[in-house]
């Protein structure tokens, strides 16, 4: 790993040329990443620290000497220089321009720095025009809105910055942060393949931009498009694969390269909160729960993220740490998206489903691509019977991102749910395509076959087996088999899955009617195989139950004794458990 | 919103309007302006009247035009004349370059509007009724502009400096001249004091107009083949509109209107930045919906779906996108796309969209209409050739319908299923079909598969008449008649006494079912206004005026221009839905096959004539390919191999690449029948395996190919003079045919059976078949097959010795009248061999005395079976007139019979003497 000391150096630099170029998000996630770093209390006080670099002085000395600052540690790390800096020529108009910037007067900023010519300047002056023309096409939208529902509205600087920013490449005088407009500007215009190259080389020149590597994210969604990447070796990209594992459902992978880089960013809030998201989808909701406790605990106006958080509790059904949370969310911000997702989680929760679609709507016209949103609405359109509303919701998320694998089970539930059992297969199938390892989904589709409709059970029996070797925790699974096995005609196997059941059982210490059918089964099965000893054990086993199975066991051990005269009541007590 | 239709087409303004608006002004100057526009004559101001009217009627076209184009299109119409309305037009336009000038322009226009108390007028003053034609249009067009927000004057604003602009890019002399005009216009209004600012915005109008052209091209970078695209696009004008040639020709009566191939330019990626209503793009879509029923493989997949895609981009609402993208995937046989896209579109329409459903009584209907979508998902399935997942998914459509009590799709289900079973081979439906529906599985009868299917189909017939869906009942009708022609009926329930049946199949029911099926015509005729579909009346006026007589679409047939008067309907394109004239289309189908069974050619071919030169039109291309191929196989039975396939290649060329295998397959069987006849046994081998490639391996789909492959193996085998390998497969296809129930095919099959045994020598194993055939014949009715069933019989008795002679006779002779009447070329030869061979063996016959009753017949098989290049018969027909000939003592005749008779005994022992120019092709 890179000494803790040369990653903060870097991020120190790095947050100042990124809050220079007023790409904000960038400069918040590197700022968080570098009070991530554990503090090395023998060198600075941190306020110290702070203050030193606040001086545009040091800052150039220390851009001299940045060389030797990268370390030339035993890792193949690629030292990246940190890039020059354009002299101060064109300083007052950038002062103004960034001022200008600040206040979101894009095109103002964009105007002043009209024939600046260092890079600096350009990029800040494309940038403010993308994000102008970004401005006027969200407000078009909704100007536009026809009958048609949408308009063609695009960012209409597009042509000019592409134009622009391809002769500065060629030319050679293009920086990263340029490389990085650039990219994005290519990825608006759908051609992918190029953008993701450029943002390759935005990267790999400077790797500290963060908004960079989350926009080469985006464009590889599959394992293949991300190892074809050719990226230096920075400690950056570890978070970006780490990010970009999640995004391709490789959690475990994913998970792995955080806790390696929790080595440095050993208090870095946003690796926890990534590994809590890691955890929700391999499902260890218990540590999710204290991840985001002691998440909330440093960072207690935090916003990001607590949709999950509030997931996780809607599914340990704790309504009041919930209410709690979407208080505290609301009262933080209410006009985020998350935090009406939270909203709608909670009344959700208690039953108000009316109202929880209300916050899902809002949480949408915030952000209409905003995926968790358009499938929790589909579950509540489910729990208010309106199927075709639910539908409907789903396929948005759908459209939105092809492998949302909730969405396409809530399509299954749906069409299930409205009798059409041979039609929702092909959207439960598409759902465990996704997701093969949720046991949850096999167990839904194998209903989907055993219902009265299609009683397709051997298609059934498979998809339970697949259910019953993905860890299925509700134990649905095993039960079912050997149910169906029996109603097959094939006591063996049913015998050998009651049997199963009752072990699982009986490691989780569970007991039930679940329980006493296995038992009873056993125990008839064992008899009729002349095994009495082992149908002695359930029988008496059965003993220990109320209800009318005891007196059938009971039956049943009589019946065996007149036919074994040779066994004693003595021995049947002793195999006792 | 699932279940939200929105509600079709607003009256947007736009600038095409704008400038109609002009027009109208120049047309009828408001009282206010002391100078009219000068006309050169009334004529030529009553013709912009027109032009106006015309303008203004299809305003809710698909499409409108560019500036340049109404420029064109004036131009056409006045002439070189007088072009000052032109720059007029231009000039009034490149003025608009303020939100004000906007309104103060509209407000002027209200001016022309002649209100109810303006009485007092001068004497050359044209006015405007506000409630004529032109009236009704202006008041929309200043009420669509009165309820424009300033963001919307603003987009219009936009919008037509983009108009102008393109106009002025487009042809270059206008640009200078138009430039100079909005200049000086702007100095020759005073009453702009700021200058600058008028400045400022014109060039901030300019500007954008730059934004917006380089926006727009945008789309076409990020489709990344806008040369392909545009390629693509012409493409499908081709062949999709051939229509518009005819169009073109009527001339003057149609200047006035947009030629049609505009309805795909609207697409290229430099135009549509004016929003088009919902109401126009349902009507596109309709129309392409059509046109891809009509003949889909013509059209490019990916073109097609490059405009679909942008369509929906543009408009996400707009389901059908969804659904035209599948008819369009499943057109090309792409079977993931197309099911991706119909689950898409029925999960956003919930299959409350565009089908013409009749809606449900019971207004509550919250819960969406997903069992068409189970109805449609079957239909593809089936499709695709997966009839137990279509079975499947049709049964759980019967539940649901069921369920919901929507009966309307329940009837469309049945018809469903009716079709798969009697289109697809499946030996038994247990526990496929559910007993929900069927009357008598719940007595727990089991019935087979024709009588289930008989029972559904009367299930749902009955359903179809009383909720009085007319379409289907015809096609109802028709299944039935289709059924009626090739199963047998039997009581459904055999307790008590036997009543007696006679079990025969009834033409006159086939008959009546095709007469009721045909009935809809005269139905439709009544109501015929109200069925125009939304948005396609919008364009229906448009095609009335591109073929003014129906004519032109008649005569473009084979020169039978005679029959118009007698199928006037179609004269009046409009009168009658399209899908009505394809069924009725496909009943006049039907009867050419019934016929063609039942043995009457001239019938037969009559109606495939009908068909063909009527319904082309109106049905899709595999079904005119379909009568095509019934005429071709005629021409080959009657008139042998050389016209057909010079017709062949005429349909080739007609259907290039539409329903390319229903042609490839008519071909493969005539080549094969040439190779048979000319005794090419390896090219018959190796086209008969050909045909057998293109079945689908999967069992029970596309019998009809399946036993046709197997059915010609067996007869090349035969030719081979591999007789047990011939009787194997025969017999193979004969379990089958018995398994799958196709009693019409079993009936050919026995036939061939006899004949295998005939040629093998053992006529006494024939007989039984021939016999068998014979009553296969008689209860199916199959006239023509019983009467080559009787000729294999004589044949039969006349191998068995000489004593047998007088029975083939008298056989040969009851069967005569039937081959003579309707018989093949073919047929009819070996009738003739065959009666002269009777006489020939019969020993108290003497050639001497009756030398005409042998001659002529052979002569006459003689020239037949040269026509048909089958030499094997002609060399036997020779051989007999030879030895007739030596007999008589007629020595040059003999010679020149034997002479012959060797020239076809070369031709057959070395089949390879010619080469086959046309199997290259394949």
């Amino acid at each position: 790993m890179n000494s803790k000391e040369s990653c903060r150096s870097e991020l120190r630099i790095a947050i100042r040329q990124l809050s220079d170029r007023c790409l904000y998000t960038a400069s918040k996630w590197a700022a968080e990443q570098l009070m991530g770093i554990e503090q090395d209390p023998a060198n600075f006080t941190p306020s110290n620290t702070r203050f030193q670099w606040g001086s545009s002085s040091i800052r150039r000395r220390f851009r001299t000497n940045e060389i030797t600052s990268t370390p030339i540690a035993g890792v193949s790390y690629v030292s990246t220089p940190v890039m020059e800096e354009d002299d101060a020529v064109d300083g007052d108009f950038y002062l103004l321009a960034k001022s200008y910037f600040d206040c979101q007067e894009y095109r103002r900023a964009a105007h002043v720095l009209r024939d600046q010519t260092g890079k600096k300047s350009v990029f800040l002056r494309s940038y403010a025009l993308y994000l102008a023309g970004e401005k006027r096409k969200e407000e078009e939208v909704i100007e536009l809105e026809g009958p048609l529902g949408k308009s063609d509205s695009v960012n209409c600087e597009l042509v000019s910055l592409e134009r622009e920013l391809s002769t500065l490449r060629k030319n050679g005088s293009i920086d990263p942060f340029g490389l990085y407009l650039y990219g994005l500007v290519l990825k608006e215009k759908g051609s992918e393949n190029v953008a993701r190259t450029v943002l390759v080389e935005s990267v790999n020149s400077y790797p500290w931009n963060w908004n960079a590597w989350s926009e080469l994210q985006s464009l590889c969604t599959t394992i293949d498009t991300l190892n074809s990447l050719n990226l230096n070796n920075h400690w950056m990209k570890d978070f970006f694969l780490a990010s970009a594992y999640q995004e391709i459902r490789m959690h475990s992978e994913s998970l792995a390269k955080y806790e390696y880089l929790q080595g440095t960013f050993g208090y870095s809030n946003y690796i926890q909160a990534q590994i809590a998201k890691a955890q929700y989808s391999l499902r260890e909701f218990q540590q999710v729960e204290t991840i985001f406790e002691e998440l909330l605990r440093n960072d207690p106006y935090r916003v990001e993220d607590m949709d999950m958080y509030s997931n996780v509790l809607y599914a340990n059904e704790c309504s009041s740490a919930l209410s709690y949370l979407a208080h505290r969310v609301f009262m933080t911000d209410k006009y985020r998206p998350e935090s009406c997702c939270i909203i709608g989680n909670y009344y959700s929760l208690k039953g108000q489903h009316e109202k929880s679609v209300m916050y899902f709507r809002r949480a949408l016209k915030l952000n209409k691509n905003y995926l968790s949103a358009w499938t929790l609405m589909g579950h509540e359109y489910i729990e208010m019977k309106n199927t075709p509303a639910a539908v409907d919701a789903y396929r948005q998320a759908i459209d939105i991102n092809q492998c949302d694998y909730r969405a396409w089970y809530g399509l299954g539930q749906a069409y299930e749910m409205m009798g059409m059992p041979f039609y929702a297969l092909h959207y439960f199938r598409k759902s465990v395509f996704l997701q093969p390892n949720d046991s949850r989904l096999w167990i839904s589709m194998a209903h989907c076959y055993e219902t009265d409709q299609l009683h397709m059970l051997e298609e059934a029996i498979k998809c339970y087996r697949r259910a019953a070797n993905c860890n299925d925790r509700e134990a649905i699974a095993l039960h079912q088999l050997a149910k169906l096995q029996y109603e097959l005609g094939r006591p063996e196997e049913a015998a050998f899955y009651y049997k199963k059941d009752l072990e699982r059982m009986e490691a989780e210490e569970r007991e039930g009617p679940n329980m006493v059918e296995a038992l009873l089964y056993l125990a008839t099965y064992c008899k009729s195989q002349k095994r009495f000893e082992e149908a002695e054990v359930y029988c008496t086993r059965l003993l220990d139950f109320t209800g009318p199975e005891k007196e059938t066991a009971k039956s049943l051990l009589q019946g065996m004794r007149t036919t074994q005269s040779g066994f004693p009541l003595m021995d049947v007590e002793h195999f006792s458990p | 919103m699932a279940g939200i239709v929105k509600p079709p087409g607003e009256f947007s303004i736009t600038p095409h309007k704008v400038s109609v608006c002009i027009l109208l002004q120049i047309y009828a100057p408001s009282v206010q302006i002391s100078l009219p526009f000068p006309f050169a004559s009334v004529a030529q101001h009553n013709r912009l009247g027109l032009f106006l009217l015309a303008l203004t009627k299809s305003c809710d076209d698909i499409l409108e035009p560019k500036l340049d184009e109404l420029i064109g299109q004036l131009r056409e119409v006045f002439g070189v004349l007088n072009p000052r309305f032109i720059d007029h037009l231009t000039t009034r336009l490149s003025a608009l370059s303020s939100p004000d000038d906007l309104f103060n322009f509209f407000s002027e226009m209200r001016g022309i509007l002649g209100g109810p108390e303006s009485g007092a007028l001068e004497d050359e003053q044209v006015i405007l009724d506000p409630a004529s034609n032109l009236g009704m249009f202006l008041r929309r067009c200043i009420l669509a502009f009165n309820l424009l927000a300033f963001e919307g004057v603003c987009h219009l604003l936009t919008n037509i400096g983009v108009y102008c602009k393109e106009a002025l890019s487009s042809c270059a002399s206008y640009e200078t001249t138009c430039f100079e005009d909005s200049s000086s216009n702007l100095e020759a209004f005073p009453e702009y004091e700021n200058m600058d600012l008028e400045n400022f915005v014109f060039k901030k109008v300019t500007e954008e107009i730059e934004a917006r052209k380089r926006a727009s091209e945008r789309v076409s970078f990020h489709l990344h083949a806008p040369k392909a695209l545009f390629n693509l696009v012409e493409d499908i004008e081709a062949p999709a509109d051939p229509k518009s040639k005819h169009g073109d020709k009527v001339g003057e009566a149609s200047s006035y209107v947009h030629p049609p191939d505009y309805a795909l330019r609207e697409f290229e990626p430099n135009s549509g930045i004016f929003l088009r209503t919902n109401w126009q793009i349902q009507g596109y879509l309709q129309e392409q919906a059509d046109a891809l029923e009509k003949n889909g493989s013509s059209f490019s997949l990916n073109a097609f779906e490059l405009i679909l895609r942008q369509l929906h981009k543009l408009a996400p609402e707009l389901h059908r996108v969804h659904f035209l993208r599948y008819l369009n995937s499943l057109c090309h046989d792409d079977y993931f796309a197309a099911l991706e896209n119909l689950l898409r579109y029925f999960d956003y329409s919930a299959g409350t969209e565009g089908i013409d459903f009749v809606p449900p009584a019971s207004g509550s209907n919250s819960f969406g209409r997903y069992e068409i979508a189970l109805l449609f998902l079957g239909m593809m399935h089936f499709q695709f050739g997966h009839p137990k997942q279509a079975l499947e998914v049709l049964t759980e459509a019967v539940r649901v319908s069921q369920q919901l009590s929507n009966d309307t799709c329940l009837a469309y289900t049945l018809a469903a299923i009716c079709n798969l079973l009697s289109e697809i081979g499946v030996s038994s439906t247990a526990g496929i079909l559910g007993s929900s529906f069927s009357p008598l599985t719940s007595i727990g009868i089991s019935l087979s598969v024709q009588q289930q299917l008989f029972v559904l189909l009367r299930g749902s017939l009955k359903r179809a008449e009383s909720l009085k869906l007319k379409r289907l009942v015809a096609s109802n009708h028709l299944a039935m008649a289709k059924f009626d022609l090739t199963h047998v009926q039997r009581p459904l329930v055999s307790f008590g006494p036997k009543a007696s049946m006679k079990l025969r199949t009834c033409p006159t029911n086939v008959c009546k079912e095709l007469r009721l099926s045909s009935h809809l015509i005269s139905e439709f005729s009544f109501e015929s206004s109200t069925m125009t579909t939304d948005g396609a009346f919008s364009t229906a006026w448009l095609k009335n005026l591109q073929k003014p007589l129906g004519s032109a679409i008649l005569s473009q047939e084979n020169g039978s221009g005679s029959n118009e008067n007698a199928f006037q309907f179609c004269v009046q394109p409009s009168s009658i839905p399209g899908p009505v004239l394809q069924l009725i289309g496909s009943s006049y189908l039907l009867r050419a096959t019934a016929w063609e069974l039942y043995g009457s050619a001239p019938l037969a071919r009559i109606n495939a004539l009908v068909y063909a030169t009527c319904f082309t039109d109106a049905s899709s291309s595999s079904d005119a390919a379909l009568a095509y191929v019934k005429l071709i196989q005629h021409l080959a039975v009657f008139r042998g191999y050389k016209e057909a396939f010079a017709a062949l290649k005429i349909a080739e060329e007609k259907f290039l690449s539409v329903s390319k295998s229903r042609i490839l397959i008519l071909k493969l069987q005539l080549l094969h029948e040439r190779a048979l006849h000319r005794g090419h046994l390896k090219l018959a081998q190796q086209v008969c395996d050909e045909l057998g490639v293109l079945a689908s391996s999967v069992t029970g789909v596309d019998m009809e190919l399946k036993t046709e492959a197997s059915l010609r193996h067996a007869r090349t085998l035969l030719a081979a003079n591999q007789y047990s390998e011939a009787a194997a497969v025969a017999h193979s296809l004969f379990c089958m045919c018995y398994k799958f129930n196709l009693q019409v095919e079993n009936a050919t099959v026995l036939l061939l059976l006899a004949e295998v045994h005939k040629r093998s020598g053992n006529a006494v194993l024939g007989l039984p078949y021939a016999l068998a055939s014979l009553s296969f014949c008689q209860s199916f009715n199959l006239d023509l097959l019983k009467a080559s069933a009787t000729l294999t019989l004589a044949e039969l008795w006349l191998s068995l010795g000489s004593n047998h002679a007088k029975r083939a006779l008298s056989l040969i002779q009851g069967a005569l009248p039937m081959i003579l009447g309707h018989g093949g070329l073919e047929l009819r030869a070996r009738a003739y061999i065959a009666e002269a061979k009777c006489y020939l063996s019969d020993p108290s016959f003497s050639v001497s005395e009756n030398s005409e009753v042998v001659l002529d017949p052979l002569s006459q098989a003689s020239v037949e079976l040269q026509v048909l290049e089958y030499h094997e018969l002609a060399a036997e027909t020779f051989y007999l007139m030879a030895i007739v000939f030596h007999k008589l003592g007629q020595l040059e005749e003999r010679e020149e019979a034997a002479n012959s008779f060797k020239k076809h005994m070369m031709a057959l022992e070395n089949p390879l003497d010619d080469e086959d120019p046309l199997f290259n092709v394949l």
